[in-house]
């Protein structure tokens, strides 16, 4: 793997829930199970960051959230 | 809360009482203002932590607005925290302290107008704080906003949503309030003895770094003291007390200790930071004779379940079974897995601190006192009748 292509693969986002908007629907851990799981209530508990192979299901979270109340960062190193 | 508000002399904030709160009295002992650069205050800030409960350098704040013209000022005077009174003590005596560490930084930073948000429960405190204001020389600049007379009414969100116009519930912020704060701009905001100790700090420099504390929960009168920041608790805790005694460290979200582990250790927020302590917004707890830290564990939980705002789900589900639990507990069940279960779950899982606060206040009960939770459990505490049944 070249050096570009190993520092893409190393990069990591963060899931942050808006917890006052967040209404329990549990759709987030449906397309996001790797790294969402649903807590007792409901409400989801972010388990790990996003790496680069599952941006693209963290994305589609973020979007059809019904509440919007999930935000996607680029993590701080 | 209690009008009952007794207020020791101290060093520097709480010095020469006899002068009374009038703004002449307070020009004639402390001098006129100096007019500061934005350099000089952050240098002079150094040792100011926000006492509002989280102790976040006031310097640091003062940096990040220190390029954009005029931020907003806020003084959050509210004071949620119930068993806290430094700073209703400071509106009946040292109002004009406050002011003029609002003034300070307004002038440095070019700032016309400041926000004052004053308790509505607690009129003595805003009559205070309303003829301090009347007694300088631009009253108009002065706005007062009323919070509502609930926990968590007094943190930051929350206070910038009460001024905003809508209900004084906290938010997400999604950045710190010095980079988007009141209308989206960059806003300074900090509990009304951040302001007076950064007066201090100008206005007399030589005098060593204190804090406020406020003792309460042995009688029906809290007692507001001042402290050098360095010094033994033994100096501030009154010499009576037995080593075991339990103390409640920072209020209601505050940590489990004993006397006997504070007497020798220097008032510090790092060092108590360090040991799972945070000084919050300097209070001091014991329990009443009625009661035992399971019991008083309990009833503040119970309290602490009442007062969330109900918009976050964890928060609203989880304080709710975990003051069940914490009552189960001092009923005499051994629900200890289940609290430590819950603390997990509702820590970092909301809008502001109030899950995390309350949490760590009853986990740190399980952790300090393994002997009372095991007398409850085997039945054994003299306290146990008084515990709140009706437990499931």
């Amino acid at each position: 793997m070249s050096a570009i292509a190993s520092a893409r693969a190393q990069r990591r986002w963060d899931i942050r829930v808006d917890w006052p908007n967040c209404y329990a629907r549990g759709l987030c851990h449906e397309l996001l199970p790797e790294v969402i799981d649903l807590d007792e209530w409901g409400y989801p508990i972010v388990n790990a960051a996003v790496t680069a192979d599952l941006l693209a299901d963290a994305r589609e979270a973020v979007r059809t959230c019904p509440t919007l109340a999930l935000r996607l960062n680029k993590t701080q190193m | 809360m209690t009008s009952m508000l007794r207020v020791a002399p101290g060093p520097l904030l709480l010095s020469h009482l006899e002068d009374g709160p009038g703004y002449r009295a307070h020009r004639a002992r402390f001098g006129d203002l100096p007019k500061l650069s934005r350099n000089d205050l952050v240098a002079a800030a150094g040792p100011v932590r926000g006492r509002g409960g989280a102790g976040f350098p006031f310097a640091r704040k003062l940096q990040a607005v220190e390029h954009r013209r005029s931020p907003e000022i806020v003084v959050n005077w509210s004071e949620g925290e119930p068993a806290s009174h430094k700073d209703a003590a400071l509106a009946r005596v040292r109002p004009h302290l406050v002011l003029d560490g609002v003034e300070l930084v307004a002038k440095a930073f070019g700032t016309k107008i400041v926000h004052l948000v004053v308790p509505s429960e607690r009129e003595d405190v805003t009559n205070a704080v309303l003829n301090a204001v009347g007694e300088r020389a631009h009253p108009k600049r002065y706005r007062i906003h009323h919070a509502t007379d609930r926990f968590v009414a007094g943190q930051a969100r929350a206070v910038l949503e009460l001024m905003a116009g809508r209900e004084n519930l906290p938010v997400t912020a999604w950045q710190p309030e010095a980079y988007q704060g009141f209308r989206g701009r960059p806003t300074l905001l900090s509990n009304a003895e951040t302001w007076a100790q950064l007066a201090l700090r100008v206005l007399c420099p030589e005098g060593r770094p204190t804090t406020l504390l406020t003792f309460a929960g042995e009688s029906a009168a809290a007692l507001v003291v001042e402290a050098e920041l360095g010094t033994r608790w033994g100096s501030v805790l009154p010499a009576e007390l037995p080593d075991h005694e339990p103390l409640l460290l920072g209020g209601y979200h505050g940590a489990w200790t004993t006397v006997g582990w504070l007497r020798p250790r220097p008032i510090d927020h790092d060092l108590l930071r360090a040991a799972g302590l945070p000084l919050g917004a300097g209070v001091v707890l014991r329990v009443p004779h009625t009661e035992c830290p399971v019991t008083m564990t309990a009833r503040l939980m119970n309290y602490l379940a009442g007062q969330t705002a109900k918009r976050c789900g964890p928060c609203f589900n989880g304080l709710p079974e975990l003051a069940r639990a914490v009552s189960a507990l001092a009923a005499g069940t051994d629900t200890q897995p289940r609290i430590r279960q819950l603390r997990d779950l509702v820590t970092g899982r909301g809008a502001c601190a109030h899950p995390d606060g309350s949490a760590r206040m009853v986990a740190s009960m399980l952790a300090r006192f393994p002997d009372e939770v095991a007398a409850h459990v085997g039945a054994q505490c003299g306290a146990l009748p008084r515990a709140k049944a009706g437990v499931a």
